[in-house]
């Protein structure tokens, strides 16, 4: 269980590093291909804050938020764009990256999506078949949840009761497709007919989807099986970074743009007293310094040499 | 002393010893538990090692192959059983990205000790959907090994070897062996993989093959009028090209056995590799012989015309030699 503040902390946090990416980008030290992940902090260290260090992570393309909320250090995600040594895979991912970090539980990403919802479900599996007492959390965008792979995922940790949690993000898109377009019924529905439990949250409120997640997760490790979260969100900006949105109405980009959740916890934090105007500019010019430390750090990382290439194909 | 046994309970042999060996060494796949497989080869272990080590998944299979990645990754070493090998495609990318590719892409973060059993093969009718022999299909996807035992010593040495190895192995035995048997030496017994093995030593041509072909190229070689050397590759990845290199040096000529369709298969590659690295050891064209590029029929009678005899690798020795 974490404090609202500390919510809010990491949010900015995972903001302020998306920023200095995007100028990375800029300057053409990184490479362009990038999902944004404006909108869906709430999601994603909402339910992330609620996993310990040796729970498990299997992360979705859309921002570094959970990865951020999960501990890895922020100079080896920059590392991981730029290329570098620095970087958790050493140089050999850059742009859309295969963030790992085994120490806290990143166990990685499928880049063809639903593959994470299998591998998810094994660890679990596997965290049941040691006792070890862990959970393992999957991300997964509402396109993502319509992959066959879901439907095995599902089925068999329904059958085994396992240490599971799946946040499927429903931000209404799958790049230009509207959810509406491509998925029968909802989402949380689908919880049940697995013998999940199933619960619906809106990613604007960071503290309503914590609460859940901690709920959750505790479900899960007291052996009282899955959970699916369907969490409402907002996909702030393109699919990727060159994307003109053309598909999308003016009005529902302005609508999303009122569901920032950012926005949202900052004013609630104020309004309720529980932070004063100068205690959450301190929290974000603190957020601010320590990713300008990280990017200085990263970008002293060099660039691997050719025996990068094979070094890692076979043990 | 050695003893003789069956393919198949050399497989249950292996599984047996190295679960004993090994706790973190896990079961999954259709009907292995309870029943002990649906060709046998699992039989006894659910009730030796109980349901958290052999588990019966259900008809899923990208979660046999996904879920034993994650199995892999985060401490135990699985070793996962597609039903029919053909399935291979119904967990493609579990099996030639997930599977083979996770360490990889995740900057060596990872290791993926896994191994996936494949059983193969044309067994006397079993139609086009539960036939194949498809160890090439792993060919152009980096990252896991490619065995595929030819004896009962063999696939008990190679497939503990497999258990015990930190990379992906995709094992391939053949149900058209299951039955058949041979000698496997008493104790401990591992067979390196990626270690071809002389079957039988020629002078005239080398045949090149594995898995079943091995015994129907032994069978050629008997028959033939000459002096044939018969080296079984013992699979495809790693490929002991060193070994193949130094038999035609000897022999001067050669033929390649599949069973699987003659385009696109494990063959196509050696000799691709032998024209490419060693054309200059040869007397003659080399010399495929593989299944008619056609769907397996489901007509037993049919289907044996279809896939390579000894008699067919016996004209193709002629040939090479003629
Ligand atoms: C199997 C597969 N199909 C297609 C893609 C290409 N692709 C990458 S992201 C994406 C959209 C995903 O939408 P969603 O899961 O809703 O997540 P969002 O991008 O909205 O966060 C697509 C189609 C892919 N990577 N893998």
């Amino acid at each position: 269980m974490s404090s609202r503040l500390e919510i809010y902390r990491v949010m900015v946090l995972a903001q302020a590093w998306e920023q200095a990416l995007l100028r990375l980008i800029d300057e053409n030290l990184a490479p362009a291909s990038y999902h944004p992940g404006r909108g869906s902090e709430g999601s994603e260290v909402g339910a992330t804050l609620a996993l310990e260090d040796t729970d498990y992570l299997l992360y979705d393309h859309r921002g570094m938020a959970h990865i951020i909320a999960k501990g890895t250090s922020l100079t080896a995600l920059f590392g991981d764009f730029l290329g570098n040594e620095l970087g958790t895979t050493n140089g050999l991912g850059a742009g859309i990256v295969h963030v790992a970090d085994p120490e806290r539980g990143v166990l990685g990403q499928s880049g063809t999506l639903g593959g994470s919802q299998l591998i998810a479900s094994g660890a679990a599996l596997s965290a049941k078949l040691r006792k070890s007492g862990q959970v393992t959390m999957c991300f997964m965008g509402d396109g993502a949840a319509n992959r066959g792979t879901f439907h095995e995922a599902a089925n068999a940790a329904g059958a085994w009761k396992l240490p599971l949690v799946f946040v499927v993000q429903n931000n209404g898109w799958a790049v230009s497709t509207p959810t509406e377009h491509s998925t029968g019924g909802s989402f949380v529905d689908r919880a049940k007919g697995y013998g999940w439990h199933g619960v619906q949250v809106d990613g604007q409120n960071p503290f309503d989807v914590h609460d859940v997640a901690v709920e959750a997760v505790e479900r899960a490790r007291s052996n009282n099986g899955p959970t699916l979260i369907e969490v409402k969100t907002v996909r702030l900006t393109g699919h990727y970074l060159a994307d003109p949105q053309q598909y999308r109405s003016a009005e529902t980009k302005a609508d999303a743009s009122t569901k920032d959740p950012i926005v949202f916890a900052r004013k609630l934090l104020h309004e309720s007293g529980e932070a004063t105007e100068d205690e959450l500019e301190k929290i974000e010019a603190e957020a601010r310094t320590q990713v300008d430390n990280a990017r200085d750090e990263a970008l002293k990382g060099n660039q691997p040499g050719q025996d990068l290439l094979t070094r890692y194909t076979y043990v | 002393m050695p003893r003789t046994i069956t393919y198949s309970e050399a497989i249950n042999e292996a599984l047996r010893e190295e679960m004993e060996r090994d706790e973190r060494v896990v079961l999954l796949g259709e009907d292995v538990g309870r029943m002990g497989g649906i060709f046998g080869v699992t039989h006894d272990l659910y009730e030796r090692f109980g349901p958290d080590r052999v588990l019966d998944t259900p008809i899923s299979e990208m979660f046999i192959v996904g879920g034993a990645v994650g199995l892999a990754i985060t401490g135990l070493r699985p070793v996962a059983e597609l039903q029919f090998a053909d399935f291979i495609f119904n967990a493609a990318d579990e099996t030639y990205a997930k599977m083979s590719k996770w360490r990889y892409m995740h900057g060596g973060n990872f290791t993926v000790p896994m191994t996936l059993r494949l059983p193969e093969g044309a067994t006397g009718g079993g139609g086009a959907e539960h036939s194949l022999c498809p160890e090439a299909a792993l060919l152009a996807h980096p990252g896991a090994h490619i065995v595929v035992p030819s004896t009962p010593a063999d696939a008990k040495g190679l497939l503990k070897a497999a258990i015990r190895d930190d990379n992906p192995v995709a094992f391939f035995e053949h149900k058209g062996l299951y039955a058949t048997r041979g000698e496997v030496p008493d104790g401990e017994h591992l067979v390196e993989i990626g270690k071809a093995d002389i079957k039988r030593e020629g002078t005239d041509v080398t045949v090149v093959a594995w898995g079943r072909m091995v015994s129907r190229a032994l069978e050629a070689a008997k028959n033939s009028d000459a002096s044939v050397e018969v080296l079984d590759t013992r699979g495809l990845r790693p490929l002991d090209t060193d070994a193949i290199f130094a038999s035609i040096e000897k022999t001067g000529r050669l033929v390649i056995a599949q069973e699987a369709p003659k385009t696109g298969g494990g063959a196509s590659e050696i000799a691709a590799i032998v024209a490419e690295e060693a054309i200059d050891l040869l007397d003659a064209p080399i010399k495929r012989v593989g299944a008619l590029d056609i769907p397996l029929p489901q007509n037993a009678m049919l289907e044996a015309m279809a896939i390579p005899t000894a008699a067919e690798i016996q004209v193709a020795i002629k040939e090479v030699l003629a």
